[in-house]
């Protein structure tokens, strides 16, 4: 090299330059459009493997140009906000938390287990450390939040939309606070509550059920392009009727027997049996839906090429396993109007009884428990599930508890006898919450 | 989690720091001595001697003229080595910043503190580094291009170059945190939604010591552990222990004494307790509290107003001097002044001290308590005044490195010294607490030696190290570690109080006594040290070994 000149050095520099400019043009040219031919190597690897930015959901500038400014420390990070978050947690520092967990999605904006945990830990973990119940919800809204924020980010992950539906139904209508969480979310179905309903979550006003019900559906337009990795699928496809079904019971608990209750339940039946009952699942075996009757096992047998009892080996092996039959049969049963007036005399009884009126409450929990016993009758499957036999034996502590006050014998006969002797098991923690409720 | 008031006997520091400041100077003065020996003989003490008079007697008269001239050209050359392009990475920062912070519609608390946060941090990650660097290349690289020989030769000490260096490097350090301060001011104030007040709560904490809180169990009696010694409340599982909880529906409390340097009218009491649940009860109300004034030699007993908790917000409540209350005893209306019936005469406050019980009223619930918890809160600061003691405590952090850093580049080369004090920060910040742990032998898993032992063997840190002669002599090995980790402790400066924004950021004042003052005080000790061993560091170096 010392023998060249300084001209021949910078030639034979630039000849360099040029050669090795045709690999890398190759390689990392960048798409010219949304074609898989367009582009060099890699950008036609991108587009075929959909892990370019805009394949995965929207871009957020700040999360690159992070991940930009970091060069390879990326991982070092990450790790170092995790250890934050959980001393934050630890120590109850929450503001610190939430800016916290900001800064470890904008480094890990595609990792989908990140988005689970952090949107899990704000609504369950963290809303949980508070005492006031709006306090509580706050966080239970953040959480919800953040996991919709997620699914903006990974449009493609079925997860993302499940766990936002199950944060807006499971936890705003299943926690202890869950009166008040209802309340909050749709402020506008309370006359006794006077609040403003949260556009970011509930723009439509809905139920919170409802909400939840779309958020799945969502999950399953996802699903029919990507697999997800959280459940047996004929489960993750129920949850939107799943959902009208806990729409439905929510009602019920809430104490309102009317029109809408029972066409909510009818709703659920439709959905159920015909959305979902229909809609076809790849067993081990065979291609089988759960809605059917002898002539439908024939038919799918016949389809598959296997025989009947195949198909119906695992036509009861799917039903087991997602309780097809008793929604099947609750939401049937429920949508019948004399279900609904034996809901709502127990409920009423119940009320009744707390106002002191005992010999109405008395009447009215003996006409809701007979008819409740007739229901029972025409369904028996429904006596072995934990909900039914628990309203049922409530019915049945109050009606004795009032005969007790009364200074009345208990009768050797009454309705819901059978039930009353088969889940004596469940007797104690009734008891206690009679207790609890300082009846 | 509420900030925890840190104690500081500043009488205590000083006369720690001249023990172990003259035990390091004894130990110098003895191994020159005995490397003397060797290299001059029996004229070898006396040469120690004379080069330590002859460095006393240029500290008594240094020129600040001279150090005034190296300090500026100092200044300059930092300035020349682009220091100041720190300020376009602190731009660019600041332009962007609201992309990753929170967004208005966040609760107040968590903005101001995000804010905040964010300001301190930014500030801290720039002008550090920069400092550090600039500090501890200087002097190596005079050496390296030779430079210093043209000073050295002029009629300057020295000290005075040392003194020099350590002025120029933080002023450079100085004028950068200023304006960077100052545009994090004002960005502060701009970013911060119009119905967010910014202020300094100025807290009186309880006594120092165990009298400040102490424990009444639940028959009301003073709380003991197994060994009678003073306990606190009940452990609910928590993992961090900052908290202690005080069970409801009992004569249980937690008993506090303030002490009143101030006279009022009005007493503003202040809290921000934690409640825990055994059950859910009425989830639409909170924890019940009371807050009871208690003089046991006057048998007074005077209960406040039941109030419920705001968990991890705030629970206010103005105090006026004269109470009227109903004594639960005899059942009479009665009036007593805060000052001179309630107050138990004592040291601690010109007024004597205020002591006040708090009680959790429902029954099978729990209050959490800690010292930091609960305050008398005095009339506020301004965000301002709060705002630029936190910034004085960025301000003496670079003291400390500039000091560190030019003391180091005085017996090192620069790479060294870079690690040197970079070390220094690291553990005098972050591992401070760790080194206190292992060295009052709470660190689980042992010392260096047994840790390796542990990881080797696939033990782990909780069980008990077998009885042999390996581990004997491990522990051992371990033991003569310790000793001289003990010794380094002292030598690293405890940086822990100088984080300062924490207090601004969750709307308090800086408080003088445990935090700015051992903060100054800590600067003001590593000075003497520093320019001491820097000069005699320099003065013994051979100038032409690069």
């Amino acid at each position: 090299m010392n023998n060249l000149t300084s001209r021949q050095r910078k030639t034979t520099c630039i000849v360099g330059i040029l050669v090795l400019l045709v690999p890398i043009v190759i390689l990392g040219m960048p798409a010219g459009d949304q074609t898989e031919a367009s582009g060099g190597v890699l950008a036609r690897l991108r587009t075929e493997h959909d892990l370019g930015e805009s394949d995965l959901g929207q871009i957020d500038p700040t999360s690159a140009t992070m991940n930009l400014v970091l060069l390879g420390l990326r991982g070092v990070a990450v790790n170092m906000l995790r250890m934050d978050l959980d001393h934050y947690k630890n120590t109850k520092n929450w503001a610190e938390l939430r800016a916290t967990t900001d800064a470890v999605i904008t480094l890990q904006p595609h990792y989908i287990e990140v988005w689970r945990f952090l949107s899990w830990n704000m609504a369950y973990n963290v809303s949980a450390e508070w005492d006031a119940v709006p306090d509580r919800y706050y966080w239970v809204k953040e959480g919800g939040k953040f996991s919709q924020q997620g699914t903006r980010r990974n449009s493609e992950v079925p997860e993302l939309y499940w766990e936002t539906g199950r944060i807006w139904g499971q936890k705003i209508g299943r926690s202890d606070e869950w009166k008040y969480f209802r309340k909050y979310f749709n402020p506008d179905k309370y006359e006794d509550y006077e609040g403003s309903v949260d556009t970011a979550i509930n723009g439509e006003q809905k139920d919170n059920y409802l909400v939840a019900k779309d958020w799945f559906a969502d999950a399953n337009v996802a699903e029919d392009a990507r697999v997800q990795h959280i459940m047996m699928r004929a489960l993750f496809r129920s949850y939107p009727a799943r959902a009208q079904l806990d729409y439905a019971d929510a009602l019920q608990r809430e104490g309102k027997f009317d029109g809408i209750t029972v066409t909510a339940w009818q709703n659920s039946f439709n959905e159920w049996t015909q959305d979902y009952g229909k809609m076809p699942f790849k067993a081990p075996e065979c291609v089988l839906y759960m809605e059917a009757n002898e002539d439908d096992v024939r038919q799918m047998a016949s389809d598959n090429k296997v025989d009947e009892r195949i198909v119906q080996k695992w036509l009861k092996h799917y039903q087991h396993t997602t309780n097809y039959r008793y929604w099947r049969s609750r939401s049937h049963s429920e949508s019948q109007p004399e279900t609904g007036d034996a809901h709502k005399f127990i409920y009423e009884g119940e009320q009744l009884y707390k106002q002191g009126e005992l010999a109405d409450a008395l009447s009215t929990l003996t006409r809701g428990m007979g008819l409740y016993a007739t229901i029972l009758e025409a369904h028996p499957e429904l006596s072995s599930e934990d909900l039914t036999a628990e309203e049922g034996m409530w019915a049945v502590l109050l009606w004795q508890k009032i005969l007790e006050l009364q200074q009345k014998p208990i009768p050797e006969s009454f309705a819901l006898r059978d039930l009353w002797e088969r889940h004596q098991g469940l007797l104690p923690e009734l008891e206690q919450r009679f207790n609890r409720l300082g009846l | 989690m509420s900030l925890q008031p840190v104690e500081f006997e500043l009488l205590f520091g000083i006369t720690q720091w001249a023990i172990v400041f003259g035990s390091f100077v004894v130990l110098f003065l003895l191994v020159s001595i005995a490397t003397s020996f060797p290299l001059y003989g029996t004229a070898g003490p006396g040469r120690v001697l004379a080069g330590m008079l002859r460095g006393f007697k240029e500290f008594a008269s240094p020129s600040p003229r001279r150090v005034y001239a190296i300090a500026s050209l100092t200044f300059k050359e930092s300035i020349r080595k682009k220091a100041l392009l720190v300020f376009v990475v602190f731009a660019v920062l600041f332009m962007f910043a609201s992309w990753f912070m929170a967004s208005p519609s966040d609760r107040p608390d968590m903005q101001v503190r995000n804010y905040v946060a964010f300001v301190f941090i930014a500030i801290n990650m720039l002008v550090l580094p920069v400092v550090l660097l600039l500090s501890c290349w200087g002097l190596p690289e005079d050496i390296r291009i030779r430079s210093l020989h043209t000073v050295v030769t002029k009629p300057v000490r020295r000290n005075e170059v040392v003194l020099g260096r350590m002025l120029g490097f933080a002023s450079v350090g100085t004028m950068i945190l200023l304006i960077m301060s100052t545009v994090g001011f004002i960005w502060i104030q701009r970013q911060v939604s119009d119905n967010v007040d910014l202020f300094c709560r100025v807290p009186v904490y309880a006594v120092a010591g165990p009298e400040g809180v102490k424990f009444l169990d639940r028959s009301g009696n003073p709380s003991v552990d197994r060994d009678g010694n003073p306990a606190k409340g009940v452990n609910v599982g928590d993992i961090v222990e900052t908290r202690s909880f005080i069970e409801g529906g009992t004569r249980a409390a937690g008993v506090w004494t303030f002490p009143l340097d101030e006279q009022a009218d009005t007493l503003k009491l202040e809290s921000r307790f934690e409640a825990f649940r055994t059950f859910k009860g009425d989830m639409n109300r909170s924890i019940r509290v009371r807050y009871v004034l208690v003089n046991e030699e006057k048998s007074l007993k005077v209960p406040l107003p039941t109030f419920e908790v705001d968990e991890f917000g705030t629970n206010e409540m103005d105090l006026a001097r004269k109470q009227t209350f109903t004594d639960e005893q005899t059942l009479e209306k009665k009036e007593v002044d805060i000052y001179d019936d309630l107050a138990v005469p004592s040291e601690d406050g010109r007024f004597g001290s205020l002591v006040v019980q708090v009680q959790c009223l429902d029954r099978a619930q729990y209050l959490g308590v800690s010292r930091g918890d609960f305050f008398i809160r005095l009339p506020d600061r301004s965000f301002t005044t709060g705002y630029i003691k936190a910034v004085i405590g960025v301000w003496l952090k670079v003291l400390i490195i500039v000091m560190s850093g030019v003391t180091a580049s005085c017996f090192v080369k620069w790479p060294v010294a870079t690690f040197l004090s970079f070390k220094v920060i690291v553990i005098g910040q972050v591992a401070r607490g760790f080194l206190d742990k292992v060295l009052s032998g709470k660190q689980a898993g042992g010392g260096a030696a047994e840790s390796v032992y542990r990881l080797l063997t696939h033990m782990n840190d909780t069980t008990v190290l077998p009885a042999n002669p390996l581990t004997s002599s491990i522990q051992l090995f371990d033991h003569g570690l310790q000793h001289l980790l003990w010794m380094v402790k002292f030598m690293i400066p405890d940086l822990r109080s100088f984080g300062m924004s924490d207090w601004v950021a969750r709307g308090f004042d800086v408080p003088w006594g445990g935090v700015m003052l051992p903060s100054i005080a800590i600067t003001v000790g590593y000075f003497l040290p520093c320019v001491l061993l820097g000069y005699f560091s320099l003065s013994m170096r051979e100038l032409e070994a690069k």
